[in-house]
């Protein structure tokens, strides 16, 4: 069957499958907590609350990346931005969740770095939902360990990475290139990285490709993750 | 009293594997919480769970893949396995018969419509009829 959509809007949709698929995950977890006061267990309201806010960024993620692949949204205008703060808030948004799944969050913003030509809200946004999914997918590889999570930055031939990294050896080029392919197909794309869709990295792959920049898998010192890099604003560095 | 049942639970989602362990657990049973299928392996060989309730979505080797490793050890194949998973059962509809023979399955609770006082009750009466087969088989 000849599909009548564009490639871009089959894009979406598979996208769109995949976060349907993944927004199931903080809405079981609210629903079954939330059954614990009729097993006469205390209901835990902050861990609700968090598991919503994680639902909500991801669902407000795609809408984002939906609005910078249209350019329809004069909010989105590129702006010199500071990678160090973009971590820093990201982390900021992302303790709870960690804190709830025994992941150690960790900030590696060491060193002066130029500012870098983007759209803040994308790459924080994205930033945030390639974390959210690691932060996931990391205790379900080792049972009962406590694993560590960084956000860090660092300079490289071509620019400056922004990165999500941790000890995930599994993390590999071939990977990732075959989870862009499986993802809205297969119910886990990432098999070697993750239990679940892991939608929150395709809506930052997504979200980087709207803003012509290209997720890829980086090191940073021993650790393993995904990084993108991004080129300094030199008329900013002038300043 | 009778004895707590050890239930080995192979959830890889932290939050709902808390969730779960506390719910079993309110409910009498000695919960033992791993998140792979290979970590499920090694603590069947520790413990001997009187019961097996897992995700078919796991990282690296999956659900189906644990089942299968699993009853080829003769020690666990009267071992009752209950499967709480996101994939509905529906694309399973093929292959039941292989589920609930050759691999013990006992249960399929799909996860987002089954309440954890679901759960509860097919765990209590899967162990109650494995209590029964054990005493026919003795008797």
């Amino acid at each position: 069957m000849t599909s009548i959509l564009p490639p871009g809007s089959m894009l979406s949709q598979h996208l769109l499958l995949s976060i349907a698929e993944q927004i199931k995950l903080p809405l079981i977890q609210i629903s079954r907590q939330a059954e614990f006061g009729a097993l006469g267990l205390e209901t835990d309201l902050g861990q609700i609350k968090a598991l919503a806010d994680n639902g909500i960024k991801l669902v407000e993620s795609y809408a984002m990346g939906l609005q910078l692949a249209n350019q329809n949204s004069y909010e989105l205008a590129p702006e010199a931005v500071s990678v160090s703060s973009v971590l820093y808030e990201a982390d900021q948004q992302l303790r709870e969740l960690a804190r709830l799944y025994n992941v150690s969050l960790e900030l590696n913003i060491r060193g002066r770095f130029e500012p870098v030509l983007a759209h803040r809200q994308g790459l924080q946004a994205a930033v945030v939902g390639l974390a959210s999914a690691l932060i996931e997918a990391l205790p379900a590889q080792n049972s009962g360990q406590q694993t560590t999570l960084q956000l860090a930055t660092h300079r490289c031939r071509y620019g400056i990475v922004a990165g999500v990294y941790a000890d995930i050896p599994s993390l590999s080029s071939d990977a990732l290139k075959r989870g862009r392919k499986l993802y809205g197909v297969s119910r886990q794309p990432l098999v070697e990285v993750s239990h679940n869709p892991a939608a929150g990295i395709f809506v930052a792959d997504a979200i980087f490709r709207a803003m012509h920049l290209k997720l890829h898998v980086s090191r940073h010192h021993r650790l393993y993750g995904l990084g993108v890099v991004l080129q300094t604003s030199s008329q900013m560095a002038l300043v | 009293m009778a004895k707590a049942k050890q239930i080995l639970l192979i959830e890889p989602d932290n939050i709902l594997g808390q969730t779960l362990s506390g719910a079993l657990e309110s409910a009498g049973h000695k919960v033992i919480h791993v998140a792979t299928a290979q970590d499920g392996v090694t603590m069947a060989d520790k413990i001997t769970p009187d019961m097996v309730i897992l995700e078919l979505q796991l990282v690296g080797h999956g659900g189906i893949e644990f089942l299968c490793e699993f009853r080829s050890y003769k020690d666990w194949e009267n071992i009752p396995a209950i499967i709480y998973s996101t994939v509905p059962p529906l694309e399973f509809r093929a292959s039941r018969e292989s589920l609930s023979g050759e691999l013990g399955v006992v249960a399929y609770l799909y996860k987002p419509n089954t309440s954890l006082l679901d759960l509860l009750r097919a765990v209590d009466n899967n162990l109650a009829r494995k209590r029964e087969l054990s005493a026919d088989a003795a008797a």
